[in-house]
């Protein structure tokens, strides 16, 4: 990963929960602009991991490098949309009061394009598909102006061509824009069609048992390529060691 | 969809019907106006009613009343709901008020209020004091069934906290607070005519239904009863004509 800043740092973090360490003296480094991906087993800290990067709750102790003045957008796996704003409206929710309220609608449609949901901007989340409602809450994400993105297995529970299709304008958005993202997952494949960083943790208390970088452009990824067959190989041995 | 509305429309008819029925059946065996008067007389009282020259100001004046009522226990029922449902503390500090509000006698708050207010100003308080608890309660419970994840997205996204109770909040709540006003109103207006059967106001249903009694003009009675039910059903329908207006994101 030449030429990319690593600026953020999670360092000597300790968290633990009723006695049982899900963090000891644990470190991880991400480059800014890129996707890194975190694979591990379930119940390994992944999203307690998320939620102290996003400062939702603090860590036992260690330091958070980097992050001070950064703002962040979540995409969780509930798309969490409020039932009574519209498409339009839920997007709007999330920009600042300090645009005019044209403003925030040209920036609200501009996103709703690129996830291609054009002529659904006036529609309530209870009128939309599962895979529609997701797609505007990664346009929300995008549209909050924010630094890094957070995203806590939001794929897990849809079917493979609505997770292709949603990798897809995904890759598409954040192509536009190159914003951090930091990204949970326990799928090995979503990982490869995203990740230009994968890290595999271990089970609790999590370490790093694999990291490994793809220079391929995300977005156009073919999971037959033989390099990223071997790459997903020793990604799955790595997380059978780790479950 | 229509059929099913078409055929609900009969059925509410055909249980009109029958209350007519069995009136005219006990107005047949009692076969005394003081008792029970025919339904046809009865509607064509009402008919005079209408057509009476001092009839606006009255159903006005009653009419009035309940809106004033409705809208001091909305206004305070939904910012004292709105707070009791967010604060656990403020709400058990609230609880045994609303629960005395509630379990007093409708008649014992008259009662005092004939000593405290002016004829004019007790059937307002009665409805108010009424109407409240329920209006609040649903607030609280409205409140309470806010998704949590909804407000925790809406942190996340740093949005301010009087934005998260406009936006969030009180939008969920609506549908509660709907409800809460249908009950109210319903209570509400049974309220005010007894407030104005007792404190005797210059105007009002209520002071209409006690010269009439007074009289023994049963007829009357019961014209100035329909007349208040058709206000009651009148209001209810504009509460649920709001409820489509105002929710339109239930599918």
């Amino acid at each position: 990963m030449e030429g990319l800043k690593m600026g953020l740092q999670v360092e000597n973090m300790n968290k633990s929960y009723n006695g049982k360490f899900l963090f000891n003296n644990f470190q991880i480094e991400f480059f800014e602009g890129t996707i890194t991906c975190i694979l591990g087993p379930s119940g390994c800290g992944k999203t307690t991991l998320l939620n102290i990067i996003g400062k939702i709750i603090p860590s036992d102790s260690g330091n958070l490098l980097g992050f001070d003045d950064k703002e962040f957008s979540y995409i969780f796996q509930d798309p969490r949309l409020l039932p009574w704003k519209t498409v339009r409206g839920n997007i709007e929710f999330v920009l600042s009061r300090d645009l005019s309220a044209g403003k925030r609608k040209a920036q609200a449609e501009q996103l709703i394009r690129l996830v291609e949901l054009e002529g659904f901007a006036g529609y309530y989340p209870l009128q939309l598909s599962g895979g529609m409602r997701q797609r505007v809450s990664i346009a929300r994400a995008f549209a909050s102006p924010s630094d890094i993105i957070l995203m806590d297995e939001p794929l897990t529970g849809l079917d493979i061509a609505l997770k292709q299709n949603l990798i897809q304008w995904f890759s598409q958005i954040w192509k536009s824009d190159r914003r951090t993202v930091i990204f949970v997952t326990h799928d090995v494949d979503e990982a490869l069609l995203l990740g230009n960083e994968i890290v595999v943790l271990s089970k609790a208390p999590a370490q790093i048992i694999v990291r490994e970088n793809i220079s391929e452009p995300v977005g156009n990824r073919n999971l037959e390529e033989s390099h990223l067959k071997k790459m997903k190989q020793v990604l799955q041995n790595a997380l059978g060691r780790s479950a | 969809m229509k059929i099913s509305f078409t055929k609900k429309q009969y059925i509410s008819f055909l249980s009109v019907g029958i209350m007519l029925v069995i009136w005219k059946i006990l107005a047949i065996r009692f076969d005394s106006e003081f008792i029970i008067p025919h339904p046809e007389v009865t509607f064509l009282t009402v008919l005079k009613i209408f057509g009476d020259s001092g009839f606006i100001l009255v159903a006005g004046t009653t009419i009035l009343r309940g809106v004033t009522g409705f809208v001091i226990s909305g206004i305070l029922g939904m910012g004292i709901g709105i707070l009791a449902g967010i604060s656990t503390n403020f709400n058990a500090f609230l609880n045994p008020m609303l629960v005395t509000i509630r379990s007093t006698p409708v008649i014992a708050l008259i009662l005092l209020a004939l000593i405290w207010f002016s004829p004019d100003s007790v059937p307002v308080f009665i409805a108010m004091l009424t109407m409240f608890p329920f209006i609040c309660t649903n607030v609280i419970d409205g409140i309470r069934s806010v998704d949590p994840a909804l407000v925790e997205m809406a942190r996340f996204y740093r949005v301010g906290s009087w934005r998260i109770i406009r936006e969030v909040y009180i939008p969920a709540t609506m549908p509660f607070i709907i409800s809460g006003a249908s009950s109210a109103m319903g209570i509400g207006w049974r309220a005010i005519i007894i407030g104005e059967v007792l404190s005797q106001p210059q105007y009002g249903i209520g002071t209409k239904m006690q010269s009439a009694q007074t009289f023994l003009n049963v007829e009357a009675v019961i014209a100035w009863t329909l007349i208040a039910v058709l206000i009651s059903y009148a209001f209810e329908k504009l509460i649920r004509w709001s409820e489509r207006k105002i929710v339109t994101w239930r599918v």
